[in-house]
């Protein structure tokens, strides 16, 4: 059996990767916002999401978190009419691709917040720890 | 740092190696109080949870260096530096107990 406190930390830290992940999703998304197909009327850059799961630890028997998969937004481009672009087509439309910004300010903010709960449960658990082993010192 | 540490852990581990032999005969009764499940020598047990820590220093070195290489997430290094800084701080609480235990045993008048 391991230390539950020993587990509470590893649990966070898996928490800290699969929400590092997400970050670098919503990062990846802010980042194309704006990049357009390759090719005249081809699809754009299309929204990337994120979607965990709980994943038991042989060892210790608590749940983990990890990244499930990293998927598509199916929602519709946005289209604008810009008959000077390059990737417009025929008729001059271009394709956008599907990211909101303020989505993805909301979901940074929210992987933020994510992340550093984790970061307080790796700072309580070691303050428990380190109040246990404290324990044996001779006051 | 590292064999200093395990050097360390050896003379503690002598250190209650003797004091697990003196100390039933001080006693005279001497059933020591260890459950049935760990092992008999107290010793052995220091020595294993110093050789714990000391698996876990060079964890921690081998991930910082992985790390360092770009290899590891900041988040590997920390938990496996703060696991060791972990496994260090009990090995030395428990070092610093048995070796006053054994001070105390030692200053016993006769």
């Amino acid at each position: 059996m391991i230390d539950p406190i020993e587990a509470a930390i590893d649990v966070a830290t898996s928490g800290l990767e699969a929400h590092s992940t997400r970050m670098r999703v919503i990062s990846e998304n802010l980042a194309n916002a704006e990049s357009t197909a390759s090719t005249p009327g081809a699809n754009p850059y299309t929204r990337k999401t994120v979607s965990f799961e709980d994943e038991m630890d042989q060892a210790s028997g608590a749940d983990l978190v990890k990244v499930k998969a990293i998927g598509v937004d199916r929602s519709p481009y946005r289209v604008e009419y810009d008959p000077g672009n390059p990737a417009a087509d025929a008729n001059g439309f271009v394709k956008l691709p599907n990211v909101n910004l303020i989505t993805e300010m909301a979901d940074m903010r929210e992987a933020n917040r994510s992340y550093s709960a984790n970061i307080q449960v790796v700072k309580q658990a070691r303050e428990l720890f380190t109040m246990t082993v404290d324990l044996m010192r001779n006051s | 740092m590292i064999p200093a540490l395990t050097l360390l852990g050896t003379v503690a581990a002598d250190a209650a190696g003797s004091l697990s032999s003196i100390a039933p005969a001080i006693t005279g009764a001497g059933t020591p109080a260890v459950s049935s499940g760990a092992p008999a020598d107290f010793g052995s047990v220091l020595a294993q949870v110093t050789g714990d820590a000391v698996d876990k220093l060079k964890a921690g070195e081998a991930t910082s260096i992985s790390g360092l290489q770009g290899k590891a997430s900041v988040q590997e290094v920390a938990k496996s530096v703060l696991d060791a800084q972990q496994s260090l701080q009990t090995a030395v609480a428990v070092r610093d107990k048995v070796v006053s235990a054994y001070q105390e045993v030692s200053r016993m008048a006769i």
